[in-house]
């Protein structure tokens, strides 16, 4: 395939995912309700419409002919209004539409991977055509194809030549027989001619928009219109290499009519004469206008970017604000005299603001709402609720929250798995519990998303029965992944037991949730971007999960701190204190280890320069600074020689070269450019816990 | 005849070629008290001066990081990674910015040489066996000394 296919492709794929994607909104949305707005069957009939249209075009034939069904269902439908449907059929017609609009998903993803589509699609098809009939009663006669009824009747005049004034000849071209969308695979071939720069007109007009064109084109074949013979015999040659022509002919006009009739044609018969010179814009026209009608509630002015080029542009954009930073505080500037120091200084606040303003700009590219993800749990809990037969009802709360499109992608999956685990978990199996409790006897699961300053907060919480921490330890007893006596745990390490890998509570596993891969999963995936997850459960009032997510991933504050000769970033959002210490206020255990206390809690002191193995004079702890630091639930003092300041800095991965020693496990996160050239490392408060006190 | 007469023409033809891929243009420089060659194939450019941000917890071959134009690049002591002991850094000490096989890496030498022609069919195996295999060849110029060959591979591997 060569490359405009593969770009057509593309495009091809994107338009229909995301026409799905709002296939499944809208049908989420419209079951709630339990009706279909008569809109939203408009909707619906234009989206299938649109998928036949491109897919017949991509030839992925099982896709059109699903879509083609879906459309004649939803033609009668819109004929005879939604309110024709008894609420049994509306319920059946529901499932019809989720399980198509699955039967397409399915497709397309073969189409994404490059399998070989499905060809019987004829069980499907007929399983919405018996739909079809149920609905329409027994009045079968209404039932074939109803599009094809009303373009018959446009079709009858188009026998004779169509009515050109200018033209000289017509090529008559012929379509091969059961090709399907003939009007598109004419316009394609119409397309290929005019990127030959060749100067015609063809007819039926505008067929590209109007799908009724196809049964004069399957019927009756189109017309090219030349205005001289030479054109038209190039375009011969040109059509001939395309495929889907069963035959052409070359017709002439007799040559005396249209000159004496040219120059009434002008002024009357606006629509043939005053397009032909210029085809090509009002063409256009009619297509766009019905676009935007049908689409204004949908489409804003979007384009789609390659993440690669945006995270080259972040990338530049954080070279820029480093370099800006290092023009402004080089130490030339000294020499410079007053006068035109401040000058400097003006044109460098001016390039500042720039330069910051550049930077929002850059960032919130990236930034994408969490809608899309939390949309799609509307479709889980559907699912699920019938399955596992629970009443449940999903809320959703701040849906618009923008979050960088890398976490976007990667918290989907650990999002989806909990809401499976809340539905089949934490929602009690039985209503009589619920009601027994005196809660509502439909189960709610909160998804919530919200920004702090710097962070994003995903919770998933549900009402439920909540975990019982004795059934936890219990069950982490029996599966041998205690690491210290069951009645030593807290309620909060209990609870966390659930994280740990090989921990499932369920007794048997589910269609849904307990396929092995459990919260431990879920806690990797969040934490590979930097995230962290807590829970909080109270037994018989439910569980909240939270995930807090950094916003993103590239820039972020940090505080430098120095260790001998090196130059340390911690993220400012783990650090919750600074202070320097007496010797009085150390506290030491029996190996040793230095703990201190501050504000009711112990927290063990971690020398950086003892960890790393750094030279530096700074080791009583007196002279430097400790730095209260904390990660989701973990919290201790880090000792280091000196605070520098605090500064935005873009993270930088360390080389692939340096893989193998695992920097990650070492509390070493990634590097940072400093204003003055200089690299520092940031440090992974996280994994620094783990490096320095879990594995002692 | 004639067949066998176009087989020859072609293993004439491959011999040709051969001969002509044979000859490598290589950088020679000083490390270690040798004198080692690098192909140009994988050499970027020669800097001096950098401050190099030490890294923790690295074998101490592994001199830390530099900030090349806002690259990250690792730097390597070539000498200490050769298993000999260190030696003061000198104003001739400088950094070969290599790419082997788009891993971008830096190598400390003593100083560099000259480019020459080396011919790949003078190179001989080393007749040791020793644990630190990173050279992998040698080869003895017009005038009576010694080159050795830098095995790019084994550089290119942090742990090997």
């Amino acid at each position: 395939m060569d490359n405009g296919m593969e770009g057509m492709l593309d495009t091809y794929l994107f338009e229909t995912n995301s026409l799905l994607d709002q296939l499944d909104e809208m049908l989420v949305k419209d079951e709630k309700v339990g009706e279909f707005s008569s809109d939203d069957v408009n909707e619906i009939f234009r989206i299938m419409h649109t998928i036949k249209g491109s897919s017949a075009m991509m030839e992925f034939g099982s896709l059109a002919s699903i879509a083609h069904h879906i459309e004649d269902l939803f033609f009668y439908i819109r004929d005879k209004g939604i309110d024709s449907l008894g609420a049994e059929h509306k319920k059946e017609l529901f499932n019809l539409m989720f399980r198509s609009g699955d039967c397409l998903r399915g497709q397309v993803e073969k189409v994404e991977n490059g399998e070989p589509l499905d060809t019987d699609m004829d069980s499907f098809s007929a399983e919405i055509n018996q739909f079809l009939k149920k609905i329409s009663g027994a009045a079968t006669e209404e039932e074939p194809a109803p599009v094809q009824e009303e373009a018959s009747g446009d079709a009858s005049a188009s026998n004779s030549l169509p009515d050109d004034k200018t033209a000289i000849c017509f090529l008559h071209v012929f379509l091969e027989e059961g090709i399907g969308m003939e009007n598109l695979r004419a316009f394609m071939i119409i397309n290929a001619l005019k990127e030959c720069e060749l100067d015609f007109r063809y007819y039926p007009e505008g067929m590209e928009a109007n799908s009724e064109t196809c049964a004069i084109i399957i019927e009756d074949g189109f017309y090219l219109a030349f205005d001289t013979v030479e054109l038209a015999s190039t375009a011969e040659d040109i059509l001939k290499t395309q495929g889907h022509i069963r035959s052409y002919e070359l017709v002439m006009v007799p040559v005396e009519e249209p000159k004496a009739e040219e120059k009434p044609a002008e002024s009357h018969e606006a629509a043939p004469a005053a397009a032909a010179p210029s085809p090509a814009p009002e063409k256009k026209q009619p297509a766009a206008q019905k676009a935007t009608a049908s689409n204004s509630p949908v489409k804003q002015s979007l384009i789609s970017v390659n993440l690669m080029k945006l995270d080259s542009l972040v990338n530049i954009v954080g070279e820029i604000v480093i370099t800006e930073s290092m023009v402004t505080s080089s130490p030339e500037l000294a020499q410079l005299n007053r006068d035109s120091y401040d000058t400097f200084m003006k044109s460098a606040r001016q390039l500042r603001k720039l330069t910051d303003e550049l930077q929002d700009i850059a960032m919130s590219l990236r930034m994408v709402p969490i809608s899309g993800v939390f949309q799609k749990m509307n479709r889980i809990v559907r699912d699920m609720k019938q399955k596992l037969n629970k009443d449940v009802r999903l809320t959703l709360v701040g849906e618009d929250t923008e979050v960088d499109k890398t976490i976007v992608d990667s918290i989907q999956d650990p999002i989806m798995h909990m809401v499976r685990n809340s539905m089949d978990h934490g929602i009690e199996d039985d209503v009589q519990e619920r009601i027994a409790a005196g809660k509502n006897p439909q189960g709610e699961i909160i998804l919530s998303a919200s920004h702090t300053s710097n962070e994003v907060i995903i919770s998933i919480a549900d009402d439920g029965k909540g975990m019982d921490p004795d059934k936890l330890l219990q069950k982490a007893s029996e599966k041998g992944i205690l690491v210290k006596p069951a009645n030593e745990y807290t309620k909060k390490e209990a609870l966390g037991l659930i994280m740990l890998p090989g921990f499932s509570t369920n007794q048997t596993v589910t269609e849904f949730s307990g396929r092995g891969v459990g919260m431990d999963v879920v806690k990797k995936n969040v934490e590979s971007v930097g995230g962290s997850i807590s829970l909080s459960s109270e037994i018989g009032e439910g569980t909240t999960f939270t995930i807090k997510i950094p916003l993103t991933l590239s820039i972020m504050d940090g505080m430098k701190v120095t260790v001998g000769s090196s130059i340390f970033t911690i993220p400012i959002a783990n650090i919750r204190q600074s202070f320097k210490i007496t010797p009085s206020e150390i506290i030491r255990d029996e190996n040793g280890n230095e703990m201190v206390e501050r504000i009711g809690g112990f927290y063990p002191i971690v020398r950086l320069h003892e960890l790393y193995g750094i030279n530096t004079e700074v080791t009583n702890l007196e002279d430097g600074i400790l730095l209260w630091v904390e990660t989701s639930d973990r919290a201790f003092c880090l000792f280091v020689d000196d605070l520098i300041g605090e500064q935005q800095v873009v993270v930088k991965p360390f080389p692939a070269f340096l893989n193998c020693f695992e920097l990650k496990n070492y509390g070493i996160g990634g590097c940072t450019i400093l204003g003055d050239g200089n690299i520092s490392i940031i440090l992974d408060i996280l994994s620094l816990h783990a490096a320095a006190l879990e594995n002692i | 005849m004639s067949e066998e007469k176009k087989q020859d023409e072609i293993l004439e033809e491959i011999a040709n070629t051969e001969e002509n891929t044979t000859i490598e243009r290589c950088l020679t420089f000083n490390a270690g008290g040798l004198v080692l060659y690098i192909s140009t194939k994988y050499v970027i450019e020669i800097i001096n001066n950098h401050t190099i941000t030490t890294l923790p917890l690295m074998p101490p071959y592994i001199k830390g990081i530099i900030n090349l134009r806002g690259q990250i690049l690792p730097v390597v002591d070539i000498q200490l990674r050769m298993g000999k002991s260190e030696t003061d850094y000198t104003s001739k000490t400088c950094i070969i910015v290599l790419d082997i096989d788009s891993v971008p890496l830096g190598i400390i030498v003593d100083s560099v040489r000259q480019m020459i022609d080396i011919d790949l069919k003078d190179v001989k195996p080393i007749p040791l066996k020793r644990q630190q295999k990173m050279l992998d060849g040698m080869v003895t110029m017009e005038d009576g000394s010694v080159f050795m060959s830098v095995d790019c591979k084994a550089l290119a591997d942090a742990q090997a």
